[in-house]
């Protein structure tokens, strides 16, 4: 509140500067032909002073007169200009208005009204609270060191993580090292070790965190974090192409939403572009549910009678394994349905169309879904 | 709530600038009175509310608030106090907020101390110092805002480069940009009196004090910032036509001929034209300098490809203004009537040759900064341009310069008598002469040019007190009759000479410093002794001390002459934890001959143990450097304080003539 007024009171001071000649018509004004005239009338009794005193002879004292004289005739030639000292008074109080309103359309574009201002002197609390966490760490530290079998892993996980989110990369960096030829050491670790390296190093992946990423992903190739800073060795590898390969085929790898899918996404795109490919969305990787992709039925056709079928019949139990998981899902049943139909077994087809008429309670009488699920019912002996 | 007010008050004093560069242009055109005068009303709120926004920001530098993104970034809570309050204009968006400061500040002197300049010139004038008010305003507010916040606020901020942290980097950079940016308001004043067509003495004279003032400054700047250099850097020198000198010196060796062909325009109403382009051109060198060093352009070309934003407003900034008004220039200025005639040897020729020489030498040092830019840009080739360069082409030029100093203010207006005033000079030269070969004898080694500059510099000093005594004629006339003349001589005149021996008593110490100096450079380790220009200094060793936020190797080193005790000098070599780096502090003893100059680095390797590189210098004369620049700056301020220059005041028009003139 105190922001406002005071803002209000700065923005009335300057629409008040701007329209004070108004009001204010006091004060020294002279114009061109007066100024000039005294200046060189000065210079003259210079002239005067500096032949008194014989710095300068008689004669040339004459001929500086004589020039100055011819100055001030011509100054008084030119004469001034016409001056009008009333009007223009509209034209001033709009720019009074103009130049609050310009401030407060800048100030708009850049401030931050609400935020306070958070000296130093009076975040204690704050630092407090720091003091307490570094002070926590510097316990855990202790302890893991202490240790007689090098301290639990988990521990030196914990204490890791820690000093991540206090910005201690360097210390990071040492905790995490602490297990890195331990026999219980998971992909997951050795990609924070990588991650602290690289942060270490500004967000440069240097060799030593690349080969970190590779035994990490040797271990879990699944491993989202391995993928992504792999991704970005690549890139700074100067292989865009081939990073940007690398996450889409992660994208590929998982049939539902994961969190860390935003964050790829934005690396794809970010990528795409530089290389110039088009932009790619969620929906291109994980739509729920998901039948086969014109890829796949393409790879498909390509197949053998056998294959083809072996191809089919594995996309089918793909999606039953995922209708396990979903059993809300009808528009999932009913490509499961349609699926069993296609491949003739009738009475997995019927158990699909049964659990889809189980959902059918809540939809609106003329929903097409209804036709469908009673056609189902009827072809496979239901 | 304080920065966010700082930040409306920025958007403020854009508000006003703009208005202020269009309102009193109008009204000049029109011979609106209000209009015109509304120019001083928008000055000095300008003025107020940039002010504002710089106390703003130095508050949240005080108060260490870290939600200002540049306080966090340019500050520590452990710093200093005096450092907080430097590291207000210690990053780029500071700086720019210095600057504008200083900017609306001589545009407010004008509004305030202006009475004597008609109306229509100072509204035009004021118009213009907008103009820039306005280009500088919004690249700041727009490219480089000081007050963008940060939420959360970091728990402390990544502290202030240690180089910079020294009381040289406080006063440096203030001074600096009064002289770069005080050269703003001469180019406003041309720029105004190209669009009204009307150059004459008196324009020359109305303008003569912000020459001075911003010259003023500009020379204090540069001496304080080569004096930080010589004893923060630790490498013993004092300049190093480094290209962030070069930019404030280009300002400076135009900034003088402009001081020097404003004379003849005031005088003699000659060297219209070219005291018009020389007020331009000197501005746009302080605005190529700012952005040359405030744009990164200087550590490499591709600093401006980092932040193509802010490289696109300022070469359009650059375009605009200089462009501008040089195309102005090209429009108006044949139009101007040409001035007295004069013979080549005259006052006015002397100053011509001073004009050339400093343009010339203007030139030289442009050329030998930018040649490099271009280059990289063009080829990608990085090459640097150092002393040998300029040496073989500045100095050079700076000697005929220095004899035509000696002699040029003998020489009368319009046609001068040669003989005469050699007939003066003689015994001057004479002298000159014999000291050069004295010192040729003490020194059989020295090199032939400083030589020659040492009796250049002692032929200058001489011959302006020379010119000096003749004026008020010391010991050719009772010596209560020479005081009284001496004091009414006009000020400006003695601002001459104060200024012209400033200059005499720096070449003393240039030379001496550079040409005479003894250096030792060795691993040194307790015990160890060497000898400097008959000092002998032994090395006792090295301790570890504590400071507010750094840790230093001080070492001891114990100074003896001929078996006597001297001094004791502790250079020390400071280690700041929270930035990460080092700075050396040299150990100086000053005296008026010499300083003995000593600094220490880290030891050469792991294995060398207590072995440090220890450098000692002897360095003849070097504090005349310092001693004379603050005589030049003083001429500037006897010469600013001139009465003349306040002529046409109305005020003043009203003093009954009878009483005394006080010159």
């Amino acid at each position: 509140m105190m922001f406002w007024i005071l803002g209000a009171a700065m923005a009335l001071v300057a629409a008040v500067i701007v329209v004070l000649p108004l009001w204010r018509r006091g004060g020294a004004q002279i114009g061109h032909t007066e100024g000039a005239l005294a200046i060189f009338v000065d210079q003259l009794k210079e002239i005067e002073d500096e032949r008194v005193r014989g710095l300068i002879s008689d004669e040339e004292a004459a001929a500086a007169a004589v020039e100055i004289k011819r100055r001030m005739l011509n100054v008084e030639k030119q004469g001034g200009a016409r001056i009008v000292s009333k009007g223009g008074a509209l034209a001033l109080m709009a720019s009074a208005v103009l130049v609050p309103a310009l401030a407060g359309g800048v100030y708009v574009l850049n401030g931050a009204p609400g935020l306070p201002s958070q000296p130093f002197a009076e975040r204690a609390d704050e630092r407090e609270e720091d003091r307490r966490i570094a002070d926590l760490t510097e316990r855990l530290r202790a302890r893991l060191l202490a240790e007689e079998n090098g301290g639990a892993t988990e521990g030196w996980v914990l204490l890791g993580q820690t000093y991540m989110r206090m910005g201690r990369y360097g210390d990071a960096v040492w905790a995490f090292e602490r297990l890195e030829e331990r026999e219980d050491v998971t992909a997951g670790i050795l990609t924070q070790l990588a991650e602290a390296l690289i942060a270490v190093d500004q967000g440069a992946v240097t060799v030593r965190a690349n080969a970190l990423l590779d035994r990490a992903l040797q271990m879990d190739p699944l491993s989202p974090a391995g993928s992504y800073y792999k991704a970005q060795w690549l890139e700074q590898d100067g292989r865009p192409a081939k990073a940007r390969e690398l996450l889409m085929l992660r994208m590929r790898q998982e049939d539902s939403f994961q969190p860390w899918m935003e964050s790829f996404l934005a690396q794809i795109n970010r990528l795409g572009a530089s290389i110039g490919e088009a932009p790619v969305t969620l929906a291109d990787f994980v739509d729920m549910p998901r039948g086969p992709s014109a890829e796949d039925v393409e790879a498909a056709g390509e197949m053998s009678e056998e294959d083809r079928g072996a191809f089919i019949r594995q996309m089918v139990s793909n999606l039953a394994e995922r209708m396990e998981e979903e059993p809300e899902n009808l528009d999932g049943w009913l490509q499961l349905g349609r699926a069993y139909g296609v491949l003739g077994e009738r009475e997995n087809a019927l158990a699909a169309y049964r659990a889809a008429e189980g959902l059918l309670d809540g939809l609106a009488a003329d929903d097409p879904r209804r036709g469908v699920v009673a056609q189902g019912l009827a072809a496979n002996g239901g | 709530m304080i920065p966010e007010l700082g930040q409306f008050a920025l958007a403020l004093a854009l508000g006003l600038a703009l208005v202020q560069s269009i309102v009193p242009m109008m009204g000049a055109a029109r011979g609106n009175l209000v209009w015109m005068r509304s120019a001083q009303s928008t000055a000095l709120g300008q003025l107020v509310f940039v002010a504002v926004a710089f106390g703003a920001l130095m508050w949240a530098f005080v108060v260490s608030d870290f939600t200002v993104k540049n306080v966090a970034d340019n500050s520590n809570s452990l710093k200093p106090m005096i450092y907080k309050v430097a590291a207000t204009w210690g990053s780029h968006e500071g700086s720019l907020l210095l600057w504008t400061l200083i900017l609306t500040l001589f545009g407010a002197g004008v509004a305030v101390f202006g009475a004597n300049i008609p109306h229509a010139l100072r509204a035009r004038t004021l118009a213009v110092q907008a103009w820039i008010g306005v280009g500088f305003l919004s690249f700041m507010i727009f490219t480089s805002n000081p007050f963008d916040r940060l939420s959360p606020a970091p728990v402390d901020g990544s502290d202030l480069n240690p180089l910079l942290q020294d009381i040289g980097l406080a006063l440096h950079p203030p001074l600096l940009y009064v002289g770069y940016v005080g050269f703003s308001i001469v180019f406003s004043f041309a720029v105004a009196a190209l669009i009204e067509g009307r150059v004459d003495a008196a324009w020359a004279r109305w303008v003569r004090p912000w020459t001075l003032a911003a010259w003023m400054s500009l020379t204090g700047g540069i001496a304080l910032g080569s004096w930080w250099a010589y004893y923060e850097l630790g490498w013993g020198g004092w300049w190093f036509w480094d290209p962030v000198e070069n930019v404030s010196f280009m300002p400076w060796l135009l900034g003088t001929a402009l001081l020097h062909s404003a004379i003849v325009t005031e005088k003699r109403g000659a060297f219209k034209s070219w005291t018009i382009l020389l007020a331009i051109l000197t501005f746009s060198l302080s605005l190529l300098g700012t952005f040359i060093v405030r744009s990164g352009l200087l550590t490499s070309v591709h600093a401006f490809a980092v932040d193509p934003e802010r490289g696109v407003y300022i070469l359009a900034l650059l375009g605009i203004s200089i462009g501008g008004s040089l195309t102005l220039y090209a429009w108006r200025a044949p139009a101007m009537e040409g001035g007295g005639l004069f013979t080549p040897i005259s006052r006015e020729g002397g100053l011509l040759i001073n004009n050339l020489l400093l343009a010339t030498a203007t030139g030289t040092v442009l050329f030998g900064t930018l040649y490099p830019l271009f280059l990289e840009a063009i080829t990608g080739e990085k090459i640097s341009v150092g002393p040998p360069f300029y040496n073989m082409s500045f100095n050079p030029l700076m000697l005929p310069l220095i004899f035509v100093m000696g002699l040029g203010p003998f020489l009368s207006w319009k046609r001068a008598d040669l003989r005469g005033v050699a007939q003066r000079l003689w015994l001057v030269f004479g002298v000159s002469f014999v000291a050069m070969l004295v010192v040729w004898y003490i020194v059989t080694k020295g090199p032939v040019i400083a030589i020659l500059a040492f009796g250049l510099a002692i032929w200058l000093m001489l011959a302006t007190l020379q010119e000096w005594g003749a004026r008020i004629k010391l010991f050719r006339a009772p010596f209560s009759e020479s005081w009284r003349r001496m004091k009414n001589l006009p000020r400006a005149s003695h601002g001459m000479t104060m200024a012209h021996l400033g200059l005499a008593v720096c070449i003393f110490g240039f030379v001496g410093s550079s040409a005479w100096k003894d250096e030792v450079v060795t691993f040194a380790e307790p015990g160890t002794k060497i000898v400097v220009a008959g000092f002998t200094v032994e090395f006792e060793g090295v301790e570890r001390v504590r400071g507010p936020n750094y840790i230093a190797s001080r070492a001891t080193l114990d100074v003896t002459r001929d078996g006597e005790f001297i001094t004791k000098l502790y250079p020390e070599r400071r280690n700041y934890p929270v930035a990460q780096s080092s700075t050396t502090e040299s150990a100086i003893r000053h005296t008026l001959a010499g300083d003995l100059y000593a600094s220490i680095a880290a030891p050469a390797s792991e294995q060398a143990g207590n072995a440090w590189t220890l450098r000692v210098l002897y360095e003849p004369l070097v504090n005349f450097i310092w001693l004379g620049s603050f005589m030049l700056v003083l001429g500037g301020a006897l010469s600013l304080s001139d009465r003349r220059l306040r002529v046409g005041a109305p005020r003043r028009a009203k003093t009954p003539a009878n009483v005394q003139p006080a010159e």
